[in-house]
């Protein structure tokens, strides 16, 4: 089993299909703590990705390239450009290869993590969409089949939000909050499971 | 709430069209066409100037783009930073020969996006140096004054550094200069009411009507206190204490100040706290030079004030009354 263009193609267009409603959820979270924009942008991101749609077959690293230029056409906000970032190191790890063993995506995930943390100065811990995105490259490290790699990264993204909720903003805009934000859902890691769970739909 | 638009998708696009239709000096530029850039183009062997930031906050960051400010300005989405195709325009446009001063306010979009840029800029041979504004003292302590936001007092930093690279001074002595402006200014706002981004459907924030809230940020980042209304005088009284508390020491007790409008705010409530302000700094011992009162850095339609001050030694003193001119702002 492996990760082809084909794929993320699909993936996007799942996202793309539950925009409308996160667009909205996530504009709720954000306008607790920030600019209430966090939906809108991401939902500018997705589109702009979905018109870069690669062709069947195409170079996987070629096509996030591809999304990771659409992405930072779409938006200049820091989420957006750490997905950018996200994207660029995955390219970097599968150009040249038309099919990726999914046994990889722990390892691609965990150096994204790595480049957006070294882009945007936030630590683990921060209650930032990094801990989200650490926990899941974690839970599917060794693992070469998409239906256990889902659940698993569902699950631990979930647990993340959880875990993180009554604990402060360190980051951010949202770090001045701090004792507001406790309680709160952090609005990237709200998105990364929402957008897991639109993977699977 | 009601706004005067197309579309919400629109917004930006459509604004920028009418400025630089209005303003002659001003050209709409690149393949984003994302960046306002001088008519007169980059000086040749001068450095140029280049910010950039989120759109909602007219006449910051655009309105400045004009001979002896900015030479270049990218602008993002209402409140979002510039992207990155816009900063390396932005950048490559404003590249005379000398090098570049990105200055900018202290955001992590834009930080993120002008230091990619700037990165992959340096493989085409464009030297750049950045400075960030960080004036409001609301925004973090003065053991954390790097962590601070960039607000109206950034637009001193320009007008110094613009007049530093007019006046054909070389790179690194621009960014020192850009350097002690930042470092001489502080500024506290106070938001009366609160705005709303174009397409979004409740307002950032709110506020009673008979509350205000001290040191509130231009995206309604929380601030120091909320409160019951006070009167202008008082209102002045605590903004002033809290900035010359912070101001430093440059021994010809000279300061600019300047009384801003976030929006919303008549120009005779400007007015009314201005005189608060004069009277307070007089009876400080401080001489006002080429004081500024109205609407430079705005937040949509949010109402209150902000007041900035920045302490003057004949150096800035100098270049902050040297000729400059764009749309918003002429000496």
């Amino acid at each position: 089993m492996t990760l082809t263009s084909s794929i993320l193609r699909n993936t996007v267009s799942r996202i793309v299909a539950v925009l409308p409603s996160l667009e909205q959820e996530l504009n709720e979270a954000d306008s607790k703590l920030g600019d209430g924009d966090t939906g809108g942008m991401l939902a500018r991101v997705v589109a702009a990705i979905d018109q870069a749609g690669p062709d069947d077959g195409a170079d996987v690293g070629v096509t996030l390239t591809g999304y990771a230029k659409a992405t930072v056409g779409a938006t200049g906000s820091s989420l957006g450009t750490l997905i950018a970032t996200a994207l660029m190191t995955a390219s970097r790890q599968t150009k040249g290869r038309s099919e990726v063993p999914w046994v990889e995506l722990g390892t691609i995930l965990g150096d994204a993590r790595d480049a957006m943390s070294a882009r945007g100065g936030a630590n683990l811990g921060d209650k930032t969409v990094l801990d989200a995105l650490d926990a899941v490259a974690k839970s599917i490290a060794g693992y070469d089949q998409p239906t256990l790699i889902h659940a698993a990264a569902l699950t631990a993204a979930k647990a993340t939000l959880e875990e993180y909720r009554d604990r402060p903003n360190k980051m951010g805009r949202a770090r001045m909050f701090a004792d507001a934000s406790k309680g709160l859902d952090d609005p990237g890691m709200l998105a990364m499971v929402r957008v897991i769970e639109a993977i699977g739909s | 709430m009601k706004k005067l638009l197309n579309s919400p998708s629109t917004y930006v696009d459509d604004v920028l069209a009418g400025l630089v239709a209005a303003n002659p000096g001003m050209v709409l530029d690149g393949d984003s066409k994302r960046v306002i850039r001088r008519a007169s183009g980059a000086g040749a062997g001068k450095v140029g100037i280049v910010s950039g930031g989120g759109s909602g906050h007219l006449p910051l960051f655009t309105g400045y783009v004009g001979d002896g400010l900015l030479t270049t300005c990218s602008i993002g989405n209402v409140f979002e930073g510039p992207n990155l195709a816009s900063c390396m325009e932005a950048i490559k446009l404003a590249d005379g020969g000398a090098g570049v001063l990105l200055l900018f306010g202290n955001y992590g979009g834009d930080k993120m996006n002008f230091a990619m840029a700037s990165e992959m800029l340096e493989d085409e041979g464009v030297v750049a140096r950045t400075v960030l504004g960080t004036d409001d003292i609301a925004s973090a302590g003065p053991d954390e004054a790097a962590k601070r936001r960039g607000v109206a007092g950034l637009i001193y930093a320009y007008k110094i550094a613009g007049a530093a690279a007019e006046a054909g001074r070389n790179l690194d002595e621009v960014a020192r200069i850009a350097q002690k402006a930042v470092d001489h200014t502080r500024t506290i706002g106070v938001a009366l009411n609160s705005c709303q981004v174009p397409g979004a459907a409740a307002p950032n924030f709110r506020i009673a009507d008979d509350e205000i809230e001290m040191g509130m940020g231009i995206h309604g980042e929380p601030g120091i206190w909320r409160g019951k209304l006070k009167t202008a005088a008082e209102l002045v009284e605590e903004m002033l204490n809290r900035l010359l508390a912070e101001l430093p020491e440059t021994g010809g007790k000279r300061v600019s100040i300047l009384v801003n409008g976030l929006g919303a705010t008549p120009l005779d409530e400007l007015f009314i706290l201005y005189a608060e302000a004069e009277k307070r700094l007089n009876a400080a011992g401080l001489t006002i030079v080429q004081p500024l009162v109205g609407n430079y850095v705005t937040s949509m339609e949010m109402a209150g004030t902000s007041i900035s001050l920045i302490a003057l030694d004949d150096e800035l003193q100098s270049l902050l009354a040297a000729p400059a001119s764009c749309p918003f702002w002429k000496v």
